[in-house]
């Protein structure tokens, strides 16, 4: 038995130019503009593959149900002209039905080159705009590699308000090397002073998916430039856990004082504007996924993916005449009923409603449960019903708690 | 094989330093004589280990009787003994040294005379040897094979025109050393019908012979089917095989006096049948034991631990292996708060238990965690209540029962070219040494002798006569016995709880900037936790040192969306291996990889 999928994310590979710390599945310079770009081909290929998984659920039987959200992410959605937009929203409405309401996101860069055609994405059926601001100020903008200014964002937000688009959300970076607390909270107030519905605010992650094996042949990563790694390497040097606890606690205060709801540890929203298509993946609910490198979920028990080499995935989708596309290469992990509630109660813990007494007594969890509640990282909250949730300690420590949360080795 | 008299028997060992080409000298000799075809030759064949052949030394002891069909038409019996070089080995090289008659002295045309040339010439010379001094490497650009003559004479009395200038990687004037062992070195003597007295210079352990005793008889004949007894151990057995090695074991009916070879004893372990140890038979022993025999002590001791726990059991195992074949390894069960169960292991000093250690990683894949080697301590009590050993810092008696603490001292030689004179003096007195006597060896070098604390020499003494010479200073060591000092207990607490695989036992005068160093060391390794812990060296309730680990405040909150909730649940999986791979101090994680970074660091002691 699997659920119907009500999520749709479309992985749009393409940037102007690579971010040393972006861990995403992205193509830049030839591949991304000009005579030599593959833009047009991936477009092609998605098509292709939404056909393909469309037909796949049909065969398992699978009903119909409209989406509820589609989110074009990146890359660089943004380079998409409107017509490639729309002719993909259409598709996805013609095969798996698009609710009347749905939460349509496309990812922006606010640089001028790379804002793309905002009236034409609304004109599209466009809804939601995710702007890549990271930061208000251009040292810190030049120390991360963006191309845009940070006059560029409030362009971009003005640009989206005028194309008629009402859900906008701001995505910003702390712990960055170089980055002050003064720096940061003039970032925080200039964004809140932008208004957007919705604000994302992630601590600068520098992982090495290399180490992780995620760039092998089937892998849903590229493997890591030569560049991007010496820059990690010392981006990490310049990194510090009490200024990174400090300015987490500057955005709690800031964002909350502006009335946004905290509602993921890293997600903060004017309440009703929370992002539907992300609490799809928290609340474990099941998604499908188009494009090189994306991961879908059944809903149950099953993740697959993608693999993350454009090569390989247009060679599939769109191969010579007269031979039938199928679809690209990729992986897939079975998730246990174990680790299912593991899983659910490590996502849940991430959201501020957290997760019901009820599963957070799971034997595969109560302990770890336990423990965070004696250590005061967690506590119990009454919502609709007595639930357990992280506490502002334990949403800065949360890894401390996860880890308490899966199953044993040898129970797996 | 024909039977030689005893009066073409020659029995003689050959000494050198470290590198000098001891063992590329044996194998030339070995072809020579065509025990071994050149072509079947690896190189360096007595070094039988794998780990001989790296580390360029000789552990264990080999005999090996050759043939050799002299200038003068006659055959004559070889009995090559091959002597470990190094000085945690000494004694076994003085119980080689006993059972010949000659000795080759190598010594490195470039290099000329080190620390323990001179050492083993003066073990030799004690034994009563007879010298025969060769000068290897002369094929060497660098080779100033007058200069090390001039050497050997004003320093060893050594004639030049009895200096044998040879290349053994060459094979350059092999045959004029095996002349002169022919001609120098006289052959054994010893009554043939006297009761038998056979010296053990080496013994190995075999899994179907049980231990085979290499054994040079000095008196009397021994059969193949007699009783033997060992008249230190009392150990009695029949004879399974008598024979002799050349160099593969060749089985004989007798061995007779003056005669070299192995007798497999069927003994279970290499404890009852010791090197110095005398063979005698059982129906008609002899009346006294040949000079000399001692028990091999332990001087270095240290906790070894395995890295897992669950391997506590192969490593009980291996210990029990390596030391059937080597007595002079004692280990005794230990567990420690931060190491969990393990053993204090005693060695001969720093290069066997280094050994030691790679034989147990190596031969039984075993990953281990050595704790910082300490010497044995004698801790007089108070109150006239007597003396204990210690050789664990964290087994110490508490101060208030402490009278004094005595600690082994050795004399230490050490040769070295003239401009390291001023930094090795003030290395050696920085080390708790005094400074004894300086002997020109000739115009460049010296010989320069200290005495000094063993602790300080296992240390990081050795390391830093090295570096401070760039390599050329060369060091040899004896026991001068012990000596009190003033010694402290250093201890290490994380969140007030000891740490007692951290425990030293330090000088007085050292315990401030150890502690000092300790502490910090421990603040950068140990991870922050979710509360303040503190970090504290002290000597008894004294702490004279102190950092804190602040408390975690932030561990990862990052974007998870789709892709992300497989690679995070992966990634938070090996957090938890890396957890349950830690080692607990009270309710304080530390990794392992802290413990090893401060047991390897030098400044831990």
């Amino acid at each position: 038995m699997v659920a119907v999928p009500r999520a749709l994310y479309v992985h749009i590979p393409f940037c102007l130019s690579l971010c040393p710390y972006c861990d995403f599945v992205v193509l830049a310079g030839r591949a991304a503009r000009g005579p030599a770009s593959r833009v047009a081909e991936t477009v092609r290929a998605l098509h292709v593959e939404l056909d393909l998984r469309a037909d796949a659920l049909a065969a398992a039987g699978v009903e119909a149900a409209p989406l509820a959200s589609v989110y074009l992410g990146g890359g660089t959605p943004s380079l998409l002209s409107a017509e490639q937009v729309d002719g993909l929203l259409d598709h996805a409405a013609r095969r798996f039905g698009l609710a009347s309401d749905a939460e349509v996101t496309i990812e922006v860069n606010p640089g001028p080159a790379d804002r793309g055609d905002l009236a034409g994405f609304r004109a599209a059926g466009v809804n939601r705009v995710s702007i890549g601001a990271q930061s208000l100020d251009a040292e810190v903008l030049a120390h991360l590699g963006r191309r845009h200014r940070p006059e560029d964002v409030a362009d971009t937000v003005a640009a989206a308000r005028a194309a008629g688009f009402a859900n906008s959300n701001l995505d910003l970076l702390y712990d960055v090397p170089g980055q002050t607390p003064e720096s940061w909270q003039r970032t925080l107030t200039g964004a809140v002073e932008l208004d957007p519905t919705h604000v994302s605010a992630y601590a600068l992650t520098l992982d090495d998916p290399e180490a992780e094996g995620l760039t092998g042949p089937v892998g849903d990563h590229l493997p890591v430039t030569p560049g991007a790694r010496k820059w990690r390497s010392r981006a990490r040097d310049g990194q510090d856990e009490d200024r990174a606890a400090d300015e987490y606690a500057t955005a709690c205060a800031s964002l909350a004082a502006a009335g946004y709801r905290h509602y993921e540890l890293s997600n903060w929203a004017r309440p009703g504007s929370e992002s539907r298509h992300n609490l799809a993946y928290w609340r474990r609910d099941a998604h499908e996924a188009l494009g090189p490198g994306a991961h879908a979920f059944d809903g149950v028990s099953v993740r697959r993916w993608n693999a993350a080499r454009l090569d390989a995935y247009l060679a599939a989708l769109l191969p010579a005449e007269g031979v039938a596309p199928c679809l690209p290469p990729g992986g897939t992990d079975r998730i246990d009923a174990e680790t299912a509630r593991s899983e659910a109660a490590i996502l849940g813990l991430r959201l501020d409603d957290g997760i019901t007494a009820e599963s957070a007594a799971e034997p595969v969890v109560a302990a770890g449960i336990a423990w965070a509640l004696a250590a005061g990282l967690a506590e119990r909250i009454e919502r609709e019903g007595p639930r357990i949730a992280l506490t502002p300690r334990g949403r800065l420590l949360s890894n401390e708690v996860f880890v308490r949360l899966l199953p044993d080795a040898d129970a797996v | 094989m024909p039977t030689i008299p005893q009066a073409r028997l020659r029995n003689f060992s050959i000494i050198a330093h470290v590198d000098h080409g001891k063992s590329t000298l044996a194998d030339r000799i070995l072809e020579m004589t065509h025990a071994i075809d050149a072509r079947q030759m690896t190189s360096q064949v007595l070094d039988s280990m794998d780990l001989e052949r790296e580390k360029g030394i000789t552990i264990k002891a080999r005999a090996v009787r050759l043939d050799y069909l002299a200038r003068d038409g006659q055959h004559y019996g070889l009995n090559l003994i091959d002597t470990p070089g190094h000085v945690d080995f000494s004694y076994e090289v003085s119980r080689s040294l006993q059972a010949c008659e000659g000795a080759i002295l190598v010594v490195d045309a470039a290099q000329g005379i080190e620390a323990q040339t001179l050492a083993n010439v003066h073990l030799a010379l004690a034994q009563g040897l007879v010298i025969v001094p060769v000068i290897n490497k002369i094929d060497l650009p660098s080779a100033q094979p007058e200069v090390v003559m001039d050497e050997l004479e004003s320093v060893l009395a050594i004639p030049r025109e009895e200096v044998i200038c040879v290349s053994a990687k060459e094979g350059t004037n092999i045959d004029l050393v095996l002349e002169a062992v022919v001609a120098r070195v006289p052959p054994p003597k010893g009554d043939p019908d006297a009761p038998l007295q056979g010296l053990i210079f080496d013994s190995h352990y075999d899994a179907y012979k049980g231990v085979v005793a290499y054994v040079r008889l000095a008196a009397g004949t021994l059969h193949k089917h007699e009783n033997i007894r060992l008249m230190a151990s009392g150990a009695e057995s029949e004879i399974l095989e008598l024979g002799v090695f050349l160099p593969q074991p060749a089985p004989v009916p007798t061995l007779v006096a003056g005669e070299v070879g192995y007798v497999a004893t069927g003994l279970k372990s290499v404890r009852d049948c010791q090197v110095g140890d005398t063979l005698t038979v059982a129906a008609r022993p002899a009346d006294h034991a040949l000079p000399g025999y001692k028990l091999a002590k332990p001087l270095v001791f240290a906790g070894i631990y395995p890295m897992q726990g669950e391997d506590y059991g192969e490593l009980r195992e291996a210990l029990e292996k390596l030391h059937l074949n080597d007595a002079s390894i004692s280990y005794q069960p230990e567990s420690s708060v931060a190491l969990g169960f393990g053993f204090r292991c005693g060695f001969l000093g720093l290069l066997h238990m280094e050994i030691i250690q790679e034989r147990l990683e190596r031969e039984f894949a075993l990953e281990l965690i050595a704790s910082a080697p300490s010497v044995e301590y004698a801790v007089t009590l108070t109150n006239g209540r007597g003396e204990v050993r210690v050789d664990n810092p964290s087994r110490l008696p508490p101060a208030g029962d402490i009278e004094v603490i005595s600690e082994p001292w050795v004399k230490a030689s050490v040769v070295t070219p003239s401009q390291y004179i001023g930094t090795l003096i003030e290395l050696s007195t920085s080390h708790r040494g005094t400074f004894d006597t300086l002997e020109y060896l000739d115009a460049q070098r010296v010989l320069i002798t200290f005495e000094l604390p063993l602790a300080e020499i296992i240390v990081d003494y050795y390391d830093q006569l090295k570096s401070r010479s760039q390599g050329y200073a060369s060091l040899d060591h004896e026991p001068i016995g012990y000596r009190p000092g003033q010694l402290v207990k250093l201890d290490v607490m994380v969140a007030g709880e000891p740490v007692d695989a951290l425990s030293l036992i330090v000088h007085r005068d050292r315990v401030q900037s150890t502690g000092r160093n300790l502490v910090e060391k421990l603040k950068e390794l140990i991870p922050r936790q979710m509360f303040e812990v503190p970090v504290q060296a002290a000597v008894g309730s004294n702490v004279i040192a102190r950092e804190t680990i602040r408390a975690m405040r932030k561990n990862v909150l990052a974007k998870c969306y789709g892709g992300d909730i497989t690679r995070k649940r992966k990634l938070l999986e090996k957090q938890k291996e890396g957890k349950q791979r830690m080692k607990r101090v009270g309710s304080v994680e530390i990794p392992q990889e802290a413990f090893l970074a401060v047991l390897r660091s030098g400044e831990a002691t």
